[in-house]
């Protein structure tokens, strides 16, 4: 016997009834009346967590059982099986299991679907797009951080010819273009904009004698450009600024992107050796030796590790902190110089 | 004549976090596994795991959509969806005159949406239903938006107003019509309210970028959720305590301060599980507002009548939803 509630379906009137069994049939009895449903007409709803299970009748009416015991017990007796998915529902295990996939899921979506995505988005995008992000970037770049070069004109050109004489791996997708600037607060370095212009600092031409180290700093920046970098990295960004500020609803994309720019060093990394890979190859189909890279990034760490030193002294706050988190960002200096240049014995 | 008797109900919530948690996770993984297809079923689930929670007088609400009709509905929208932005990136001219075409039909979708939502939803075996004419729904759903965007949103609270009255006034229990009688001026009240409240979060703004950004970091964002609280709070409590059905009447008693500290912690939760929060977050949520509500009986809830609703597709209902066009009730 299974107590219920039933509704007729034609007035909101509840009238409290026992339920049994009796051949083929649910037999609803109160004190009034009593009703036969044949088994085949009624839906039994599934269990959901603890709420009330619904007898629905096809001929009209339905009970409404809160008794979850006493049900089961009688749905026992008719050897009707739980189906596999309410004993999903209903299980920590599963729950903790699918709990424990639904995370890998998440992090391999962001791990591979995401690079992949902006890749592919990347690589598609008119020129247009890249010469508006690369101007607008060296526009805000030299309000902020940048400096005009202090070298002469002839030292410029002299640098940008043996860059232009390179011959590349692959044939060039973009006008390739050297900015000659200086930046104090930055220090000694080289970066791609995703037009093609390729940002020098006096501070790193300063650094070597030689200048194929130079070419090849710069060959390794190219290679950052012909594989959309830059772009990527923006991309990349935003669409986990988008995703996070959808996850959680109404929030300050302030909160959502933070997080975003954080995980994104990462790819970075990956980014750095596939630039390293393209500067190795330019390198020796210009017969010379990626080993200049190596040399030149080794060069550049101890200036920049220098220069750390002696901001972290003077504890000046602000645009040191990006450089800083920049540099972490690249692989282990030694690893990628391994790659580069076997040959050379490590430190 | 027999008095009527008059007795209070409260609206009671008997869901739990941990309960909703595990078939939550099971159903989204079930979703993620099959690209998407089986959150059909996991959306009839989770209604019916929130509408069988819902109890008033010692009785469940019920939730009827079928996860066939549901999938359907979906696909349509999908499609649409994806022709949509197709176009507008081969032809912006063809993609806009789409996204027209898209706010032409919306309010029939609404009307659509309206209906299904309402049809599959019953209280002690009596369906609900929607009887809003197409022609009431382009003007509250097309035209009063329009007019207020051109006379720069005087005519928001208006608006508001109205889409509430006809939402409202044309649903129906069973056979039995809801009314809603809460008067344009007490709309116009709330929003003047949020308004003045965000006139002074600029002066305060403008203070305080002179004591110092640290003050600004913490105190404008606080103010700025207290605004939102008030907001979601005062209209449900509004338009609730406006609306009857029949001769009984609904009331709804939030306050911000709960509903604030709800609602943050909930953020946070979410925030720092990767979402596996999100369950324990809705059911908090959800608890507290129906708790809050309450319905006071003028004689015998069992009296209500069946009407004769009939059944839509869902497809108003997961276009409206894929646009993400909000119309809870």
């Amino acid at each position: 016997m299974v107590s219920a509630r039933y509704f007729d379906g034609k007035t909101a009137a509840a009238q409290a009834v026992s339920l049994s069994l009796d051949a083929q049939d649910i037999v609803l009895r109160s004190a009034d009346f009593e009703l036969r449903w044949p088994l085949q007409q009624v839906n039994i709803s599934e269990r959901l967590g603890n709420t009330p299970r619904l007898l629905n009748y096809a001929g009209g009416g339905h009970c409404e059982v809160t008794d979850h015991a006493a049900l089961d017990a009688m749905l026992a007796q008719l050897g009707t099986r739980r189906s596999w998915l309410d004993g999903m529902q209903h299980s920590l295990a599963w729950a903790l299991l699918a709990a424990g996939l639904f995370v890998l899921a998440l992090l391999a979506a962001y791990r591979y679907l995401l690079p992949w995505g902006a890749e592919v988005i990347a690589m598609r995008l008119p020129e247009s797009v890249l010469q508006k992000m690369g101007s607008s970037t060296l526009e805000t770049l030299d309000k902020f951080v940048l400096q005009p070069s202090k070298l002469d004109m002839a030292r410029q050109q002299q640098i940008s010819a043996e860059f232009a004489r390179l011959n590349a791996p692959s044939a060039a997708q973009l006008h390739y273009h050297i900015v000659f600037r200086s930046s104090p607060d930055i220090g000694a370095n080289a970066f791609a904009l995703p037009d093609g212009n390729i940002v020098l600092l006096d501070e790193l031409v300063g650094l070597t004698k030689d200048d194929n180290e130079i070419i090849a700093v710069l060959a390794h920046e190219r290679g950052h450009v012909e594989r959309r970098h830059a772009m990527r990295m923006v991309l990349q960004s935003s669409v986990v600024g988008l995703v996070l500020a959808w996850y959680v609803g109404d929030v300050s994309s302030l909160l959502a992107s933070a997080p975003a720019i954080i995980m994104q060093a990462k790819y970075s990394r990956d980014m750095e050796s596939e630039a390293d890979d393209y500067a190795g190859q330019t390198l020796k189909l210009n017969a010379l030796s990626p080993c200049l890279l190596a040399s030149i990034l080794d060069k550049l760490e101890a200036a920049q590790l220098a220069k750390a030193a002696e901001k972290e002294h003077t504890a000046s706050a602000g645009k040191t902190h990006e450089v800083m988190d920049y540099l972490s960002s690249h692989p282990a200096t030694r690893e990628r110089e391994q790659l580069l240049c076997p040959s050379k014995s490590p430190q | 004549m027999q008095m009527q008797q008059q007795q209070e109900h409260a609206f009671e919530f008997t869901g739990n976090g941990w309960e909703y948690f595990k078939i939550w996770i099971v159903n989204l993984l079930l979703s993620i596994l099959t690209l998407g297809i089986y959150s059909a079923w996991a959306k009839v689930r989770r209604l019916q795991y929130f509408y069988r929670n819902t109890r008033l007088a010692d009785a469940s609400f019920d939730y009827h959509g079928t996860p066939k009709a549901i999938l359907k509905g979906r696909i349509i929208a999908f499609i649409m969806l994806t022709v949509y932005s197709v176009t507008i990136r081969v032809n912006p001219l063809l993609g806009i005159t789409i996204a027209l075409m898209i706010a032409v039909v919306m309010p029939w979708l609404i009307v659509r949406s309206l209906r299904f939502k309402l049809y599959n939803s019953s209280y002690r075996g009596l369906r609900f239903a929607f009887a809003g004419s197409d022609a009431a729904a382009y003007t509250v759903f097309l035209l009063f938006p329009i007019l207020s965007v051109v006379t720069l949103y005087l005519l928001m609270p208006f608006t508001h107003q109205r889409i509430k009255q006809y939402q409202h006034c044309n649903s129906q229990f069973g056979d039995t019509f809801f009314n809603f009688d809460a008067p344009v001026k007490s709309f116009y009240g709330i929003y003047l309210k949020v308004l003045g409240m965000f006139v002074g979060l600029a002066i305060l703004a403008g203070i305080f970028s002179v004591a110092g950004l640290p003050f600004m970091l913490i105190l404008l964002p606080v103010v700025f959720l207290f605004i939102m609280a008030y907001m979601a709070v005062s209209l449900p409590n509004l338009i609730w305590n406006a609306t009857t059905l029949g001769e009984h009447t609904i009331h709804s008693n939030l306050k911000v301060r709960p509903y604030l500290w709800i609602g943050f912690t909930n953020l946070l939760g979410i925030v720092f599980t990767l979402g596996l929060f999100i369950p324990f977050a809705t059911v908090r949520m959800l608890r507290y507002k129906l708790e809050n509500m309450s319905l006071t009986a003028m004689g015998d809830l069992g009296k209500f009548v069946a009407g004769q609703a009939q059944a839509t597709s869902a497809v108003g209902e997961e276009t409206a939803e894929m646009f993400d066009v909000d119309i809870s009730l």
